[in-house]
């Protein structure tokens, strides 16, 4: 059974890039621009792992996984918090989050479906 | 009373005396000296008694004022008070003498005896200049201050003089004060309640009134400082018409008012600052990490095979996004460092590990100019704190450029020692090495020596000022030397072991 991914940024062209390497490592991949449609996606679907970029239109990413966190429907999806802030508080935010990973940005298309493959496991 | 005990009491009158007390007979030889005599000339009964007054102490009674007051006065009047004498006496220096003398007949055939009484009026004298002095000078001040002075006396505060400022202040002649009250003189009547004030003044010895009311004789009131000060018999009270003062605050209100202000608009634009080197440097990078990616995936051939064309010109396309990455995070952290806004996230970093990482990145380069690295590290390095993102931008900057600057088949070197409360790095090179012209520009942005090793397509010219930079920040210093063309290069470079940043 194939693996479903949540891909969730909302810039477009992260999104192609990040559904493509997923799509080629045999992920179903689902898309979400912004942050409510990504809770609403993530609680329908149910998928196996959420990729999550950090600063959102709407809200911002640690919002969205401490929300899901709270939801016993999506509490034990693991996260992949993408991130182009180097900045320790940047991460000391992503830090408190159960379950969950940190990728900087630029992402580095070689590994990147590796490093989610192994995430899961 | 018995004349054994009168007789006892007059030799103790004559030894307990202050003052110097001689006895002379008719020849003016001394018969009798007191005690104060020989203490206050330092001389021995042995020389004194019997000896010509003149011959006292080495003739320095010798004095033409004296020998005018024993020989011609006293024969003549009997007795003379206060006869002043000044004199150079040799052993006590210029002194000034006050001398009593009474001439004693003793009846007929008796010879007649005189008594001198001799007082040291040197210093007395001294405090009545000094005094005096004083005086004059306070009068002085008196007259020509500035402010209004009241000179008040201490029973009921009743004015004693006032100086020419108060007249022309308040419009009230001197003799127009004397004997009254402040309030007749336009002073507010509850700022002179007399019992308080000399139970301060008492206390305190000085009474300070801000903004008082002052009402001149013309009817026009103004506004004063008022200071009463006790002066031992009197209280002297300083009027300051405060005008001068008032406008002195205002000025220092509005130098405030306007510094808080600037104060605002600095932080204000400093925020404006942060602020854009953020969005610039999101904006920038934003773009160029989907030519990355995109690239990156093609040219892997993930989603399919490429001819040899489509290979070549999308690769040429992930170089060059690259390098602009490259070139955007230099010049974004160069802009940083010069606005004094970039801070360091300090870690403990293990020099060895940092330095495989790095090597590992300029691997390929290496291997593909057959280069041989030489690598020297220290035993015993202890682990350092700092920057860690920083460092190795550092490490990478100067490795990629000794590199890039040596030709095929040439060696580079790292060698990395603890140096007392630092450790010291050195990258080293057998390339093209710098001529000692270009010793200081190597260090400006973006120079560059056209030699073949500076291809356009490589490096950016911010590398080493920007390395430098940034091993300053940490508090350490970064040099280079060269021989000149051709003969190597070698970059050192110090960073301290707990941090001392500047940041």
């Amino acid at each position: 059974m194939k693996k479903r991914a949540l891909v969730v940024d909302d810039n477009a062209n992260n999104l192609i890039l990040e559904t493509d390497l997923l799509d080629v490592a045999g992920f179903e991949v689902l898309l979400a621009g912004d942050a409510s449609s990504a809770i609403l996606i993530a609680r329908k679907q149910k998928p196996d792992i959420i990729i999550l970029d950090v600063r959102l239109p709407d809200m911002r990413g640690s919002e969205v996984a401490r929300i899901l966190r709270q939801d016993k429907e999506t509490r034990d999806i693991p996260i992949i918090f993408v991130t182009a802030s180097v900045t320790t508080e940047g991460r000391e935010e992503i830090k408190t989050i159960t379950n969950s990973l940190f990728i900087g940005k630029p992402i580095n298309t070689r590994t990147f479906a590796k490093e989610i493959i192994q995430f899961i496991k | 009373m018995a004349t054994a005990l009168i007789d006892q009491i007059s030799k103790g009158i004559v030894e307990t005396i202050h003052e110097s007390l001689l006895v002379l007979d008719s020849d003016l030889k001394v018969i009798l000296a007191n005690r104060s005599f020989f203490d206050s000339f330092e001389v021995t009964p042995e020389e004194t008694l019997g000896s010509f007054i003149y011959d006292l102490g080495n003739r320095q009674w010798d004095i033409l004022q004296l020998r005018e007051l024993l020989e011609n006065i006293i024969p003549e009047k009997a007795s003379f008070d206060n006869y002043s004498v000044e004199n150079d006496f040799p052993s006590l220096g210029r002194r000034t003498m006050l001398l009593n003398a009474r001439q004693i007949e003793q009846g007929a055939g008796e010879e007649r005896i005189i008594l001198l009484a001799i007082e040291d009026i040197t210093d007395r004298m001294k405090l009545e200049t000094m005094l005096r002095d004083s005086e004059i000078r306070y009068r002085h001040l008196f007259e020509t201050a500035d402010d209004g002075i009241l000179l008040l006396e201490k029973k009921e505060l009743k004015i004693r003089h006032v100086n020419p400022a108060i007249t022309a202040m308040l419009g009230y002649s001197d003799e127009e004060c004397v004997g009254k009250d402040m309030m007749d003189i336009g002073f507010p009547s509850n700022t002179v309640k007399v019992q308080e004030i000399l139970e301060s003044l008492d206390k305190e010895g000085i009474i300070h009134y801000k903004d008082i009311a002052v009402q001149k004789r013309t009817g026009q009131v103004i506004d004063t400082d008022i200071y009463m000060v006790d002066k031992a018999n009197l209280v002297q009270c300083n009027v300051r018409d405060v005008a001068e003062r008032k406008e002195i605050e205002a000025g220092l209100d509005k130098a405030h008012e306007e510094l808080k202000e600037l104060t605002t608009r600095l932080k204000l634009a400093d925020l404006a600052k942060s602020e854009f080197l953020a969005n610039m440097s999101h904006e920038l990078r934003t773009p160029l990490n989907s030519i990355i990616g995109f690239s990156e995936a093609l040219y892997d051939e993930t989603f399919g095979p490429l001819n040899e064309k489509q290979s070549h010109y999308v690769s040429n396309v992930l170089s060059s996004g690259k390098h602009l990455l490259l070139l955007i995070n230099q010049i974004l952290d160069m802009t940083k460092v010069e606005a004094g806004k970039m801070t360091l996230t300090l870690s403990s970093l293990h020099m060895k590990s940092l330095l495989n990482e790095i090597l590992l990145l300029v691997g390929d380069m290496v291997a593909k100019k057959k280069m041989e690295i030489l690598l020297e590290i220290g035993e015993d390095l202890p682990n350092i704190e700092a920057d860690d993102l920083k460092v190795k931008e550092i490490l990478y900057n100067l490795l990629s450029n000794a590199v890039k600057f040596t030709p095929e088949g040439g060696k580079i070197g790292v060698r990395v020692k603890k140096a007392d409360s630092e450790i010291e790095i050195v990258i080293w090179d057998t390339g093209v090495g710098i001529a000692s012209e270009n010793m200081q520009k190597i260090f400006e942005a973006f120079f560059r020596v056209d030699t073949p090793y500076s291809r356009i397509t490589e490096g950016t010219g911010l590398g080493l000022p920007l390395s430098q930079k940034l091993v300053e920040l940490h508090g350490g210093n970064l040099s280079v030397e060269s021989e000149g063309l051709n003969k190597g290069t070698l970059v050192r470079f110090t960073l301290p072991i707990t941090s001392r940043r500047v940041a």
